[in-house]
This record gives C-alpha cells, sequence and structure tokens, in this order.
C-alpha cells in the first residue's frame, strides 16, 4: 500500500505548491493591474463621487492598504478557508463561485463528454480509413474548427438556429420569465444545446486529429500487419488492437484539456448569456474585484490540477504496464 | 466584441434577404397576454439591489420610492415628502413625509426608516456620495431632519434617487431581498440573467398597468438575437444600429444630454505634475485663441449626421436643455473664416506654408484622445481632426484604454462624454480644481469668478435660486466657461438614445436621459400601458 501513499501525498504537496505559487503570481499581477476598481465601480457617476467618497469606497474594500497587507491578510484568511467578499458582488466568494459553478458544470460535462466521444470516433474513422473519403472530409472539419474562435461559432450557431430557424432559445439557462424551479429539465436542456455544442464542436476538432494521428501510426505498427497478415479485417484491427493503443493518450489529453474547455466555457457563455462561472470571471477581470479573481484562479487551479490527476490515476488503471510500475511515480 | 459587431452589420442583412425566401409563417406573436413584458435595458447592479449602496442613483430604484422625484419635463415634484425645506442657513433639511406609505411586506414607512437610510447611505461605501451629510434624525413618524456639514444645494439629488430601505429588514442580504415602497417588488432574481419583477399592491401611488416584467440581462447581441426571434418588447439598441427592422416593433428614440466632447487642458506645461506623478499642462489648448478656434470651426450639425446617423443634436454646453443650461452660450459654429480671424488676432499665423498655424515657434498641434474601444468616439475624433485641418490646426486622433489616457488626460485633448441630472457635474468639471482631479477638472481649468458663481449657488437657500447662478457661471455677459468665455471645453453632440418597443406599447413622453443608455426608460415605467387588444 505504501507507493500509494506516497503517490498521493506527492500529488498534495505539489497541489499544495501550485496553489501557493499561483495565488502570489496572480495577486502581483493584478494588484499591478492599471484597472482602478473604485472608478470601475462608479462607472458614470464619476463626476458625482468626491474624493472623500472614494476614500470610503476604498475603505469598504481594503484598498486603502499597502498591497503586501492585504496579501498576507487575504492569505491568512485563505488558511483557514475564507476565500474573503467578493466586492462587485457583495457576497462571499465561494458563495459566488458556488452558484456559478453548478450553471457552468452542465455546460462543461455536456460539451467535454460529448466532444470526447464523438472526437475519438471521428479520430479513428479517419485514422482507420486513412486518406479516404471521410478522412478527408473529416480532416477539413477538424481543421477549420480548430482554427475557429469559440465566440464566433457561437455567434453563428445563434444566427442559424436561434434566429432564423428558431429551434432553440437565444439565452439564459432556462426560459425567460421562468424560475430554475419551475423549468423543466428538458427546457433546460434545450437550453443547453446550443452553447454545449458550440463548444464541443471546438472541443471534438483538437481530439479527433489527435486520435487520427495515433489511429494511423497504430495500424502501421507491426502488431496491426500481422493481425492482417492472419486475415484480420480493418474493422477487427481498429476495434481489437488500435482502440486499446489509441485510447490512453487520447483520455490524457481529454483531461489535459479541463484547461482549454474552462476558457472555452467564458467565450461560449459570453455569446449565449449563460450565467455561469465564465461570466463572472469576465466581470471580476474587468471591474478589478481581487477577491473574485483570485477565488476563480485559485477554483480554476484546483480544478485543471484534479483534471491532470485523474488522468494519471485512469494511466494506472487501465494501462497493465503501468501497473507493473507501480511504487514508480508517474 | 467589435468583430461582433461588425458581423451583425455587415452579414446580417445579407443572411436576412436569403432567409426572406424561405419566409416562416408561424412567426411567434410577441405576447397575447398584455400583464408580462420582456425588457433589455440593461440596469442589472451585481452587488443587489440595495439603494444604501448605489442602486437606483442612476434611472429610478423601481422597488423603492424616494422622497421627491423628476417628472418627465425634470422638475422637482413630491414622491414620498408632503413638504421640504431647508433652513438654518441652508443646513438643514425638515421633511415631512406621507404617512399612508406601506413597504411591499405591509410594515409602515416612518420618518426613522428615512433617517436610517439616509445615515446608512453615508457610510456604507457606495456610488451615492453622502459624504457631506452631519446625520439624519427622525423627530416624529413622519418627521425628520438632514444635517449638513456644508451648505450644497445639490443635496437634493439624493432626496432625488435615494430609495427608502426598512429599518428593520436591512442587513448585508438585503440587496438580493429587496423590500421597498416602490411600484414594483422583485420576485426572483436569477443573476447574470433575469429579473422578474411585479406590480406591489401596497403602493400608494397609481398601479402600474403592466403587472410582471421580465428583465433581461444579456449582451447586445444576444439581447438583439432575442428581439428578433420575438422574445422581447422594450430592446435598448445603439444608434448606430437602430436603422434595422424588427418584426413587430417600432423605434423610440429619447433625447438625452449624454454628451460628448473634447476636454482642453488650459494651463501650459511647465513641467509641474499630480502629487501621483502626471504631467500637466498642453502649450497649445492652454491658448484661449486655440479653444475658441476649434469651438467655431467644428460643424456639429454634420456630426451628428455623419457619426451619430442624426440620432443626436449638437452640444454647447455640459448640460444642454436642462433647467440650469444658459440659452445664451449657444453659437454659431460652422465658421471656419471666424476660426481662422481668432487665430490670427491671436497671433496664430501659418508662416512656413506647412498648412499648420504657428505662434513663438510652436505648431498648433495636439493630440485626442479616445476611448479606443468606443467607435462614436473615434468617429467624433476622426471627423474633428478633419474639420480643424482648414483652418490651420492639426489634431491627431489616438485611440487608448481608459488606464492609458488616465495616465495621458491633463496633457492631451481628450473626447469625454457625461451628462448627468444634476449641476453638480457642472462644479466638478469646471470649479478649480483639487491636486488629483483625474476626471474632475483634468484640464485644470481656473477663473476666479466661475468659482465664485459655482460656490454661491450650492449655498443659495433653494434648488430654484442656484438656477441663475449656475447659468451666469457659464455666461455672466463677462466671462464664463462656456465658448462666450472661456471655452473651457468644446462640445460636440448630444447622444439619442434609441429603443426598439413593442408595436402594442405606449412608453407615454420619457424623461431626457442621463449619460448611460437603458435602464432609465424605465423612470416612468408605471405609467406604460398596453395599446393593442
Amino acid at each position: 500500500m505504501l507507493p500509494v501513499i506516497k503517490f498521493l501525498l506527492f500529488k498534495t504537496i505539489r497541489l499544495a505548491l501550485l496553489i501557493g505559487t499561483v495565488a502570489t503570481l496572480s495577486f502581483i499581477l493584478v494588484s499591478n493591474s492599471p484597472i482602478d476598481p473604485v472608478d470601475a465601480y462608479v462607472g458614470d457617476a464619476i463626476l458625482k463621487i468626491s474624493p472623500e467618497q472614494r476614500e470610503i469606497i476604498a475603505q469598504r474594500w481594503g484598498l486603502n492598504k499597502p498591497p503586501v497587507e492585504r496579501f498576507l491578510a487575504w492569505a491568512g484568511q485563505l488558511v483557514t478557508g475564507d476565500f474573503g467578499v467578493s466586492a462587485i458582488f457583495n457576497e462571499p466568494v465561494l458563495s459566488v463561485i458556488g452558484k456559478r459553478f453548478v450553471t457552468s458544470f452542465w455546460l462543461m460535462a455536456f460539451a467535454w463528454s460529448f466532444s470526447g466521444i464523438t472526437g475519438f470516433c471521428l479520430g479513428l474513422s479517419a485514422g482507420a480509413g486513412e486518406k479516404g473519403l471521410l478522412d478527408r472530409g473529416i480532416r477539413i472539419y477538424a481543421y477549420t474548427m480548430a482554427s475557429t474562435p469559440t465566440f464566433w461559432v457561437g455567434i453563428v450557431m445563434l444566427m442559424v438556429f436561434s434566429v432564423f430557424l428558431g429551434w432553440t432559445p437565444t439565452c439564459c439557462a432556462w426560459p425567460l420569465g421562468m424560475s430554475a424551479d419551475q423549468a423543466t429539465i428538458w427546457q433546460r436542456l434545450h437550453h443547453l444545446l446550443l452553447p454545449a455544442i458550440t463548444l464541443s464542436l471546438v472541443g471534438t476538432a483538437k481530439i479527433a486529429i489527435h486520435t487520427r494521428e495515433k489511429t494511423i501510426e497504430a495500424m502501421h505498427s507491426d502488431y496491426a500487419i500481422f493481425a492482417r497478415a492472419q486475415g484480420e479485417t480493418t474493422f477487427g484491427i481498429v476495434f481489437i488492437h488500435t482502440v486499446r493503443n489509441v485510447a490512453l493518450p487520447a483520455i490524457t489529453l481529454q483531461f489535459a484539456s479541463l484547461g482549454e474547455l474552462f476558457g472555452g466555457a467564458v467565450l461560449a457563455e459570453q455569446v449565449f448569456s449563460y450565467p455561469g462561472l465564465g461570466r463572472a470571471t469576465v466581470e471580476a477581470g474587468i471591474r478589478g474585484d481581487i477577491p473574485l479573481l483570485l477565488g476563480i484562479v485559485l477554483f480554476g487551479t484546483v480544478f485543471v490540477f484534479t483534471g491532470n490527476f485523474i488522468a494519471d490515476l485512469i494511466y494506472q488503471l487501465i494501462d497493465p504496464r503501468m501497473r507493473n510500475r507501480a511504487g514508480a511515480t508517474p | 466584441m467589435k468583430i461582433i459587431y461588425l458581423f451583425l452589420r455587415v452579414t446580417l442583412p445579407f443572411l436576412l434577404f436569403l432567409t426572406a425566401a424561405c419566409d416562416r409563417q408561424e412567426k411567434k406573436v410577441s405576447h397575447n397576454t398584455p400583464e408580462k413584458l420582456t425588457l433589455a435595458v440593461g440596469g442589472e447592479k451585481a452587488e443587489g439591489f440595495d439603494p444604501t449602496l448605489g442602486w437606483g442613483s442612476y434611472g429610478n430604484p423601481l422597488f423603492h420610492s424616494t422622497l421627491l422625484k423628476r417628472d418627465a419635463d425634470l422638475n422637482i415634484v413630491p414622491d414620498l415628502a408632503t413638504e421640504w425645506k431647508l433652513g438654518d442657513h441652508q443646513l438643514t433639511w425638515t421633511i415631512k413625509i406621507r404617512d399612508d406609505v406601506l413597504f411591499s411586506d405591509g410594515s409602515p414607512l416612518t420618518a426613522g426608516d428615512v433617517a436610517y437610510t439616509f445615515n446608512t447611505a453615508a457610510t456604507a461605501g457606495g456610488v451615492h456620495d453622502l459624504s457631506n451629510l452631519e446625520i439624519a434624525e427622525a423627530t416624529s413618524n413622519t418627521t425628520l431632519i438632514l444635517r449638513l456639514k456644508q451648505p450644497d444645494i445639490t443635496f437634493i439629488q439624493h432626496l432625488i434617487t435615494l430609495g427608502i430601505v426598512p429599518e428593520k429588514l436591512h442587513g448585508s442580504d438585503y440587496g438580493r431581498h429587496p423590500v421597498g415602497s416602490g411600484p414594483y417588488k422583485l420576485v426572483r432574481w436569477d443573476e447574470g440573467q433575469q429579473m422578474i419583477v411585479e406590480a406591489n399592491k401596497l403602493y400608494y401611488g397609481e398601479q402600474p398597468s403592466i403587472k410582471r416584467l421580465v428583465f433581461l440581462f444579456a449582451d447586445e447581441d444576444t439581447a438583439l438575437a432575442a428581439a428578433r426571434a420575438g422574445q422581447i418588447d422594450v430592446l435598448s439598441i445603439p444608434s448606430s444600429m437602430a436603422g434595422q427592422d424588427i418584426p413587430n416593433m417600432k423605434l423610440h428614440v429619447v433625447k438625452s444630454v449624454d454628451n460628448r466632447g473634447l476636454m482642453f487642458p488650459t494651463v501650459p506645461n511647465t513641467g509641474k505634475k499630480t502629487p501621483a506623478g502626471l504631467p500637466i499642462g498642453n502649450d497649445v489648448t492652454s491658448n484661449v485663441a486655440i479653444r475658441k478656434a476649434i469651438n467655431y470651426a467644428i460643424d456639429r450639425e454634420s456630426l451628428v449626421a455623419g457619426v451619430l446617423d442624426g440620432y443626436g443634436r449638437p452640444a454647447f454646453g455640459v448640460a444642454d436643455d436642462l433647467p440650469w443650461d444658459n440659452p445664451e452660450i449657444r453659437f454659431k459654429d460652422n465658421d471656419p473664416e471666424r476660426a481662422k480671424k481668432i487665430l490670427e488676432t491671436a497671433g496664430w499665423i501659418d508662416t512656413n506654408g506647412d498648412g499648420i498655424c504657428e505662434k513663438n515657434g510652436i505648431n498648433a498641434e495636439f493630440t485626442v484622445l479616445y476611448n479606443a474601444k468606443d467607435s462614436l468616439r473615434q468617429g467624433l475624433a476622426l471627423a474633428v481632426s478633419d474639420m480643424l485641418k482648414p483652418v490651420g490646426i492639426k489634431a491627431v486622433p489616438r485611440g487608448e484604454n481608459w488606464d492609458r489616457i488616465k495616465r495621458e488626460t491633463h496633457t492631451n485633448v481628450v473626447v469625454y462624454g457625461f451628462g448627468g441630472h444634476t449641476p453638480l457635474e457642472m462644479y466638478s468639471l469646471y470649479h478649480s480644481p483639487g491636486p488629483e482631479p483625474m476626471y474632475r477638472n483634468a484640464g485644470f481649468y481656473s477663473n476666479p469668478v466661475v468659482d465664485r458663481y459655482l460656490d454661491q449657488a450650492r449655498k443659495t437657500t433653494s434648488f430654484e435660486n442656484s438656477i441663475p447662478m449656475w447659468k451666469k457661471a457659464q455666461w455672466d455677459g463677462e466671462t464664463g466657461f462656456s465658448v462666450l468665455g472661456d471655452a473651457a471645453w468644446a462640445w460636440l453632440v448630444n447622444l439619442d438614445h434609441t429603443y426598439f418597443i413593442n408595436q402594442c406599447l405606449d412608453v407615454g413622453k420619457s424623461q431626457m436621459e442621463p449619460h448611460g443608455h437603458g435602464w432609465p426608460i424605465t423612470a416612468n415605467i408605471n405609467q406604460w400601458k398596453w395599446i393593442c387588444n
């Protein structure tokens, strides 16, 4: 059992160090940002705010103290699990993240599994029929999508499916004028559909290209040629020999792409007015809400770290070769 | 965002044309029930709907009522207050309020609640600047006293905009569950997405005829898409996009004091810096002849036609058509001959034939900074630059982000936009500045006569009495900050705010709107009527 404990210990220390570094770096970056949170907060009222009132506002957010003191205070609170209070939402950071993440979670979960499965299947079929018509089609699709910005895909989808065809709603996580609990699961799925598909269209491309490469490699390997020599069909080679070898890198890639998924969600949510964590991040950034931004950054760090961690675990589970090397840290 | 905008502008009409061919018969009829309206006019307050933090300071607080309010013509009229009087050397407001007002939870609104609201807002650190309030005290259930630290008539703005909260329900979570005495009450708020409100049955005023409102909080592009899909009844839209047709909607244009103008540094650059290290002064625009010439040379009508697509009107001051605007400051612009003469008299002459005037070896040349993200300001800066070329002034437009502009604001001409329902703005822009003014009089303009009028205006005994003083600060027959006097700014245009509204909706007479487009249209929302069957 010792190797497992060693593995977990190693990962925990690494996470702690990572959080410490990310927190410090982000704080330095944010506090050097030229954005003045007080200006961003008062907005149009700028001429009606006297210097005395600016003082009062700065005091409320603790901005009147020097950055180092603020960082130490913030870090001290953080150790006790207190992420502070978001300046723009006037609510504890954890509660803001909690509310928003629930909405984002379904979007990301849908997009992530959909792009993983379809991307893998597309890549596999493209690689198996290398240079065929299907391969060419899939490649065109994948290269186009991989080089298209998410928000643009989003706008086009919105135009076509919501405005012209009227099949999908234009915005929001559930029907306008309804409350979350009044909305049925179907209505929520209906609203989730377009942003999720937008997000997966782009995600699919990456995994498809990658899987295709690996499949071609596998199809040209000795074991594939040997199997073919024994009379195995292409279908058989793909499903019995290739899939196993291709799955591993694909899974790694898919888990490692959680970071990109996070970034993509920011853009997709912006376009579809989907009130998730992505929109909160944009708000926090442009209005200089330091506690919230740092909270989200830390949350993102843990999220991406967990993704990689799971990939490591799955490696051990599905690849017997890894298991046999037990004790060695990956 | 710019790309999305371009896409909408360029590609959309084309796509529309294509789909017109396969027209769908069953275009959704907007709403059969006039009880519910969906509005996409912004207005979400991320920190919650708490007036003590500033909810309602811009537009109206909807869920709350205020002591006074402004009617469609911007006259001050009573709301909660029945009597209000300024006394004790302009240091004490004595206010009597109605005794029949209930909060939407059924509890009565007393002078104690009003006093609590004012005292709390003063220290809360929100957008209401009540730093001049000494203390608010209720002397009975219907009478209260507001004591000020210094006489200031512009304090009346807080009587107009500060929504009253119930003392016993107010706390840290109040903004998410507001209870007030306004025409509507909050039913639910899905943050970042929508807000549902319904008529407050206990409202003491006229019951609104539209019982339920849904406010959509979405990006411009998304809201437009939703309107095209027939889901929106009131949509605020930039005037550059007002040229299109949206099925079942009509265009509603509202005048505003949402102005844009050129701020001039009015002092020469002597190497002085602000305490924060920002350099001060510009050797060209510190010259009053240059500033006047610019004002006369600009053709404001064509700015409106060319840059605003006609949705606006020329601006001559910071408060055009507001009660404290001095009509005498209007002048005939688009007069390059007069501009040239002014320059010549002041000694600005093009001696080396490069098309730019010089004086004492200095070229009549400066940079015009504008927010690079704002295509309207960019358009204004470019057009002005073209208009000044023929008179021998070289204005070089340069787009920057706000943070960069802030650092260079005391040395360069900047395209700014202001405009609010309080003359306090005039004071902030034209009174001699403090050491670190930032946006408040960024040009370091200073004229002792103007200062005196502005100070006097704030110390008058009533808002009506202050109006002549505000007017004199602009132009008293001899001096002033307007173009006739020191020409501290070159105001260019006032925007029109454009909305698409459902054909069946009558929104009555809209107030002249302040800077910022969207929420202010709700100012008279309890008078909106559905006019179809």
